[in-house]
């Protein structure tokens, strides 16, 4: 066993096929995996994340470089960044399965400076698919999915994902974010349904949007939104599951609110993450133990996707 | 010209390396997440994440933070304790072709000195690396390997339960003179060392105007260190391990072949990758494979002939 008989994740290199700002500091990326890294992400769940090495990536020109990022830009990149996905797209033909995937990312640091600076036909060397995915109970009818800010991605995978595969479950997607302009999606105003997410639209899943400064759909926080959903529509505990990616406080929202409605409800966490396998421990998510004490488990390798009853969240 | 075999096998404190590279204790697991991305047999070996008497749950997050061309952590030895080790990792560990150095780690002397007999007996383990250098522990750890006499005392200790298997000190570069510990360590009968540990250090937030980790304090890994390592490796080298016939496992911000080799000259016998092994998990795999190009190009056929060679 000195080298894993049963390989579900590795190194491969991806072609990146467009790189385009959304708006502001959100950009879209679809790359494009070699051979080795189709196949390793031909059953790949929404919810896990594959981590990219950015640091060879050069820095685009000053003037392209957000003012309040110059400084932090000047830091060499040494780790890999984590990234899920809004989109993975498999096709299949006599030649084998090729993978595309579809990456929302918003330039916040050195790293994602760098990303902005990928061109049609570079290549990266990228690991994955890392972590586990959210997972979707058989019998499953009503799917409540609550995402926030630059959590969402997932979130519309796992849209498409539930669209495609579960034809007897309806999704419902509840988005949040500080802003309108800090919604990682297309935003259109329509007729009679008010704002639109056309991401979600596309895919067919009804989508409502909660914004803290009423700029776009709901002033108020997501989970409050999702909250009055749920009020005014026939449940059954059974048969429904909240899924939620996104800020620590919004997924214990989410997680109170679950409770509440007695609902089981999945939680995808975020942690700075030096590796991405489990071998540096950094990632460490507080959780419940059997024994009724505490115990840490890795976002990387036993999540990213929990039971919201497991963790502790933190409040701050 | 016919391309010679050179030969990448060396003599550590008494085991046959089948290569000079191993991985570092705390950036490797028990190697078992490794195996999908190498062959660990073609190392010389690998060290443990650290193992404590009890599990240690660890530090709160954030455990860890970027920083120019290095890392800062403070995970706190979290790790699941000897019992839960010897029933679920060393049936694993024994199925590698490779030599497993487990880390040692304590809050007392005594606990140091439970887990290393508790370990000797077991056939899995070749070595151990005494880990009092750790700067993310109020207890144990770099309060031990920062005292001369202390060191001498825990090494000893540990020595005397080790059985046959080699034991290795690994030392903080957190101290005026390195290589007064590191005599420390080899008078009191210390196998092998190992250097250099992390170095203490701290990342602020400006806008919070905190520290970054939830510890305050971390360990500094990662190319930022290399060149204070290979210079704390050949001093020790020249001063201490050479005329001792000790050899050093040198380590710190090790990447790639280059570096590899720098340690090597400065007076390592084997070398450890750490922070590079998080980003490419087969780093280890590769150098072992450079180190065989870099020789044969320089005319060497017997990697030994590099250890300490520095002009």
């Amino acid at each position: 066993m000195n080298k894993a008989e049963s390989v579900t994740k590795g190194l491969f290199q991806a072609k990146v096929l467009s790189n385009q700002q959304i708006r502001q500091c959100y950009y879209r990326i679809i790359l494009e995996f070699d051979p080795k890294g189709s196949e390793l992400f031909r059953n790949v769940l929404p919810g896990q994340f594959l981590e990219i090495d950015l640091s060879r990536i050069s820095l685009p020109e000053t003037s392209r470089i957000p003012k309040h990022l110059r400084d932090v830009s000047q830091r060499q990149v040494l780790l890999r960044r984590p990234f899920s996905f809004s989109d993975v797209m498999i096709s299949r033909d006599k030649k084998g399965v090729s993978v595309k995937v579809e990456i929302l990312y918003c330039v916040l640091g050195p790293a994602t400076v760098r990303m902005m600076s990928l061109k049609n036909d570079d290549t990266i060397n990228v690991m994955g698919p890392l972590g586990n995915g959210f997972s979707v109970p058989s019998g499953l009818s009503q799917a409540i999915l609550i995402a926030g800010g630059m959590g969402s991605p997932p979130i519309l995978h796992l849209a498409s994902y539930l669209k495609q595969r579960y034809p007897e479950c309806q999704p419902v997607c509840f988005v949040g974010a500080k802003t309108c302009e800090d919604l990682p999606f297309t935003v259109r105003i329509g007729n009679i349904t008010g704002v639109v997410l056309e991401e979600f639209e596309i895919v067919r899943v009804p989508s409502f949007v909660a914004t803290d400064d009423g700029s776009a759909g709901y002033r108020g926080f997501v989970t409050d939104n999702a909250r009055h959903w749920i009020e005014h529509n026939q449940i059954d505990p059974n048969s429904t599951v909240i899924f939620a990616c996104g800020p620590e406080p919004m997924l214990l929202s989410a997680a109170l609110l679950a409770e509440n409605y007695k609902l089981p409800c999945q939680v995808s966490m975020e942690r700075m993450m030096a590796c991405g396998i489990g071998l540096c421990q950094s990632c460490a998510v507080e959780t419940k133990s059997s024994a009724g004490d505490t115990k840490y488990r890795l976002c990387c390798k036993d999540g990213p996707v929990f039971n919201a009853n497991d963790v502790i969240f933190h409040k701050a | 010209m016919m391309e010679q075999d050179v030969n990448l096998t060396v003599d550590f404190a008494g085991l046959d390396l089948a290569a000079p590279v191993m991985t570092a204790s705390g950036t490797c697991g028990y190697a078992d997440e490794l195996s999908e991305f190498m062959d660990v047999s073609m190392l010389g070996g690998i060290t443990t994440k650290s193992i404590s008497l009890n599990p240690r749950k660890g530090n709160p997050t954030p455990r860890i933070v970027e920083t120019s061309e290095g890392m800062l952590n403070a995970i706190g030895l979290a790790n699941m304790g000897l019992d839960q080790f010897i029933e679920e990792k060393i049936p694993v560990l024994e199925q590698l072709n490779t030599k497993i150095f487990v880390n040692l780690a304590g809050q007392t002397i005594d606990e140091y000195v439970a887990v290393a007999d508790r370990l000797a007996k077991e056939s899995a383990i070749d070595g151990f690396e005494l880990n009092i250098s750790c700067p993310n522990v109020k207890k144990g750890g770099i309060t031990f390997g920062t005292d001369p006499k202390l060191i001498g005392e825990i090494t000893a200790a540990v020595k005397k339960v080790c059985l046959k298997k080699p034991l290795m000190v690994k030392l903080t570069p957190t101290v005026t003179d390195i290589s007064i510990t590191a005599k420390a360590a080899i008078e009191a009968g210390a196998d092998a060392l190992s250097l250099v540990n992390t170095f203490t250090a701290m990342a602020i937030d400006i806008e919070t105007q905190k520290p970054v980790l939830a510890n305050r304090t971390g360990g500094l890994s990662g190319p930022a260190i290399k060149p204070i390592a290979v210079y704390l490796v050949n001093k020790v080298y020249n001063e201490v391990a050479k005329d001792a016939g000790i050899p050093i496992l040198g380590m710190g911000g090790i990447r790639n072949t280059e570096d590899a080799v720098e340690f090597i000259i400065a007076g390592a016998t084997a070398v450890a990758i750490g922070t590079a092994t998080f980003v490419y998990p087969n780093t280890a795999e590769s150098i072992v494979s450079g180190l065989g190009r870099y020789c044969q190009k320089k005319g060497i056929f017997d990697i030994r002939e590099l250890i300490g060679c520095l002009k």
